[in-house]
């Protein structure tokens, strides 16, 4: 019966991303609809109205296979080979070099957050003096 | 059309079915199914001069479950609530500068070497983990199979090249280390960041979903700020 669990779980999760894509056209909002979804998911877990054992079987099958969701779309490629020859080719310099600079950018501000969120309780009123110590 | 369905559902699943066990045999970065798999399915449309509208017929049904594959990443992203909760401010504030960053060097770089907006378009998502990526990509207008093969070199980029790129940037922190590859290279960054101990593996798989969350509504902002 493990798989009609999974099954039974799976339809809940389209149910959601259903949701999403109504949200989505209700709203006019330029999100995928899918995103919408899973912020509602989040939220009903958060909140406990939907209990993680209703979707844990399911999500995690799902992402056990997950690269077979995106092949049908990648597979799109095929259309577009001209990606592989001459100029195309600079976007992997492109790529590279954006990611790099992700990496820094990501890493480095982050710290700079994380140590910005411990000044602020220093920062409040009474303890001005405890801050310029430091 | 129906019996055609079920044929390509059913060469496509099996494809990716030993792909996958000749990836569990190997453990080879460039052997992941996701690589494999697809150029398999790309060499056998070409090779059988089959056109991707017929392929479609059968893969729109594999499609159709990027939706709640997307959703499903709720459930990774509860479990690490606490986690998230504990480090709010650096994983927004990294995956959102990240984020930034990360587009307009793309944007900028791929404009001076004179690329269409297509393929601009296609850009923008390509930190964020492939099914987001591609939903994103395609609600902009950009091609979703481009941004696909570029999200596949940005995490190749940070799971072989990202070591050299930490080093360069001299991030020593456990928890830059994971919203650093996390952001910039979804779950190739992560399986890399599982290497630098479990804080970076932890921070890095919380920043994944979070920035393909942020990156949900950062890259229509920037995609309008280009081209309205």
């Amino acid at each position: 019966m493990k798989i009609v669990r999974i099954i039974a779980q799976v339809v809940l999760l389209y149910l959601f991303s259903l949701a999403g894509e109504a949200v989505k056209q209700l709203l006019h909002l330029p999100i995928p609809g899918s995103i919408i979804g899973l912020l509602l998911l989040f939220i009903l877990l958060l909140c406990r109205v939907v209990p993680v054992r209703w979707i844990e079987h399911g999500s995690a099958a799902i992402l056990a296979y997950l690269p077979l969701f995106f092949i049908p779309a990648t597979a799109g490629i095929v259309d577009h080979l001209s990606l592989f020859s001459g100029k195309g080719l600079l976007l992997i310099v492109v790529l590279v070099l954006s990611t790099a600079v992700t990496i820094g950018a990501a890493a480095h501000s982050s710290r700079w957050f994380a140590r910005w969120s411990m000044d602020v309780p220093r920062a409040l009123p009474g303890t001005e003096e405890k801050g310029k110590e430091a | 059309m129906i019996l055609t369905a079920i044929a390509i559902v059913f060469a496509n699943v099996s494809i990716y079915v030993v792909m996958a066990l000749i990836y569990k045999r190997f453990r080879i970065p460039l052997l992941m199914p996701a690589l494999t798999a697809t150029f398999l399915v790309v060499v056998l449309l070409l090779y059988f001069e089959i056109p991707y509208e017929t392929y479609m017929i059968g893969g729109q049904w594999i499609n159709k479950l990027l939706g709640p594959a997307v959703v499903s990443l709720a459930y990774p992203l509860y479990n690490q609530r606490h986690v998230l909760r504990r480090n709010l401010p650096a994983v927004l504030g990294g995956t959102l500068s990240g984020l930034l960053v990360g587009m307009f060097s793309g944007i900028l770089l791929a404009l001076l070497m004179g690329f269409p907006k297509q393929y601009i378009l296609s850009l923008l998502p390509k930190s964020i983990t492939t099914p987001v990526a591609i939903q994103i990509s395609g609600s902009l207008g950009g091609e979703s199979s481009l941004t696909s093969v570029f999200v596949m070199i940005a995490g190749f980029t940070g799971a072989i090249a990202g070591p050299y790129i930490l080093k360069l940037f001299r991030v020593r922190s456990e928890i830059g280390i994971g919203i650093g590859l996390g952001t910039a290279s979804h779950a190739l960054g992560t399986a890399k960041a599982l290497e630098y101990g479990e804080q970076s593996l932890s921070m890095s798989s919380v920043a994944m979903t979070v920035c393909a969350i942020a990156g949900s509504f950062t890259a229509p902002l920037v995609a309008w700020l280009l081209y309205h």
